[in-house]
């Protein structure tokens, strides 16, 4: 069965990248230190370059993991609620509404933000509801849910930059929630982005068989009794979640939620079951490769890591696209 | 399975189906006929609970369609729909096995009834060979049998089945029709099906339900409905009927 020997070997692979990556990017900065520094210095506390790297450059490199895995498992629900390989957090407006509620927050009532991730999701989730109900018309076509979602985007892209240019002195405050940068990211951010995240990405791994299910025509899955309608709901609420909380943390990334299930389902299938937690491994090691890059590659200036992802990520997709027919699977 | 004056209209301007009052036999083989946009493939949603009427009721088991549980309904009434879609590198057994999601929750996991449950569709369908393949692996016939086979994995007393001969070439269409007539006579399943061919409604069924205009216009066995003035009245079309010691009674088109 070499398909059975091709999803463990992907698996067994992104996992090893991933803590490679995940240690290399620790050890790699303007401060350098050496494995057994570093675990020694974590462990007793009295190093100092151990403990500006702890305190600068893990709760960076958390993030980067975490909001990788949200976007790209956001993306993967996405697609099997719209029913469409095209669906983004990032291209139809989900992320740009959760930055966009992000910034009226931060700009009008800076003292409550300790609420962003609350404000995001509601931004996020209108957003879906506008894209959703409007490119329903007696079922979903992709092309118009598509379209819709972009004029969406656009729109909440618009209104954030409109406030921007009108806040004056707001503009400092505001660029630390709208950037993809992950620079100066603290361990309260880590906390934030960790709860929701895990919360969001382990419900995620309860609903895989009503993802699987909604592949199916909607017929075909009433006719076997799924409450269709209740299934969507909730898988749209857990990608609305994700993708708010990693936008409002740690910015926006487009192309994530798009690229890391494609190349998911070339490698190990559509069956959600093995596709979710894959996407989740694989979005991690993305973003945080493309942050670990963008902070050492022109040091000591940096390239946000939102930049390495469209520059890596545009020809792999190409590359895995030309490889394979049937990544869509529908 | 009793159909009460049922009214069904898509929007408010024009209405699909008048005051439906008719009996679906159990035990039997129903084919549902009639021009483009009669109303057959709708009766049909209504009958499978897809279209809720505006009027009127279906009762099955002296209940009302539309107060089943959805799963509840799903363990009675099974419907291979005329589209269908599945991930291409979906297995024929896993997608056999989604017939099993009325008999279980999201969490729980496989019983041994449900694999036997699959195990008689895979056999019925004659797919026991092709259980660990892709779909995209089948042909067109193929994969109209493992729709069939989800829809039997569900174990249900009623099967229903719309155009279910569409883009099937002769002899697909023949086999299908040959294992739907095996699925009534040898496991009892009542069968209602949408058909476009006369002939294979007069080959195949127990009771032909003939449609025009949103309305039934004649209900029988194939030998008493099926006359040249019916035919006629009903697609507007000159047939000649034959009947023939090895074909049976078949129809020939010769004209309008």
């Amino acid at each position: 069965m070499s398909w059975m020997n091709k999803k463990f070997f992907s698996f067994i692979i992104v996992i090893a990248l991933l803590i490679i990556v995940f240690v290399q990017s620790a050890l790699t900065g303007s401060i350098q230190v050496t494995q057994f520094e570093l675990i020694r210095g974590l462990l007793t506390g009295t190093d100092d370059n151990v403990a500006i790297i702890k305190d600068l450059r893990l709760p960076r490199i958390l993030i980067a993991v975490v909001a990788g895995a949200a976007l790209s498992v956001a993306g993967v629900l996405l697609q099997a609620v719209m029913r469409n390989p095209l669906a983004d957090p990032g291209i139809i407006g989900v992320s740009a509404g959760a930055s966009f509620m992000s910034i009226v927050l931060v700009a009008f009532f800076p003292t409550l933000f300790f609420f962003v991730p609350l404000f995001a999701f509601i931004g996020g989730a209108i957003a879906f509801l506008l894209v959703y109900s409007l490119s329903w018309k007696s079922g979903l076509d992709p092309l118009r849910m598509i379209l819709i979602g972009i004029a969406i985007n656009a729109l909440f892209t618009g209104l954030s930059q409109a406030i921007g240019f009108s806040g004056g002195g707001l503009t400092q405050s505001m660029s630390q929630v709208t950037t993809s940068n992950l620079t100066m990211k603290k361990w309260d951010d880590v906390h934030v982005i960790a709860l929701y995240g895990s919360i969001g990405i382990v419900l995620s791994f309860f609903v895989f068989k009503w993802c699987n299910y909604l592949a199916l025509e909607d017929k075909t899955a009433k006719s076997l009794g799924v409450n269709v309608n209740l299934a969507r709901f909730v898988i749209a609420l857990i990608a609305v979640l994700l993708a708010s909380v990693a936008t409002a943390i740690a910015g926006m990334f487009a192309f994530v939620g798009l690229l890391v299930p494609h190349i998911g389902r070339t490698l190990v299938g559509n069956d959600h079951k093995v596709l979710i937690p894959f996407s989740a491994l694989a979005g991690a090691l993305l973003i945080l490769l493309a942050d670990t890059l963008g902070r050492v590659l022109i040091a000591p200036n940096e390239i946000p890591a939102s930049i390495i992802v469209a520059v890596i990520g545009g020809p792999f997709l190409i590359f895995m696209l030309r490889k394979s027919d049937r990544i869509y699977g529908y | 399975m009793d159909i009460k004056d049922v009214t069904f209209s898509y929007d408010k301007k024009s209405t699909i189906l008048h005051g439906i009052d008719s009996s679906i036999e159990t035990g039997k083989v129903t084919t549902i006929i009639g021009p483009n946009g009669c109303g057959k493939s709708t009766l049909l949603g209504v009958l499978s609970n897809h279209y809720n009427p505006q009027s009127g009721e279906v009762v099955l088991d002296g209940k009302a369609l539309t107060d089943f549980k959805p799963k509840e309904l799903a363990k009675r009434l099974a419907v291979v729909h005329q589209q269908n879609n599945a991930p291409s590198d979906m297995t024929v057994e896993k997608l056999t096995a989604y017939g099993r999601i009325p008999y279980k929750s999201l969490f729980s996991s496989s019983t041994k009834e449900d694999e036997e449950a699959v195990e008689w569709a895979l056999a019925s369908t004659n797919l026991l060979d092709k259980r660990k393949s892709p779909i995209d692996q089948l042909s067109g016939g193929q994969l109209q049998r493992v729709w069939i086979a989800m829809a039997l994995t569900q174990q249900t007393p009623y099967l229903f089945l719309d155009e279910p001969t569409t883009y099937l070439d002769i002899y697909y269409q023949y086999e299908l029709l040959d294992l739907v007539r095996s699925l009534n006579k040898q496991h009892g399943i009542s069968i209602v099906m949408v058909l476009h061919d006369i002939n294979q409604a007069i080959r195949y069924s127990d009771t032909i339900i003939a449609m025009k205009d949103g309305k039934i216009a004649a209900k029988g066995a194939p030998d008493d409905i099926i006359t040249a003035e019916s035919i006629k009245a009903i697609y507007g079309v000159d047939v000649i009927v034959k009947h023939d010691e090895q074909a049976g009674m078949y129809i020939v088109p010769v004209g309008i």
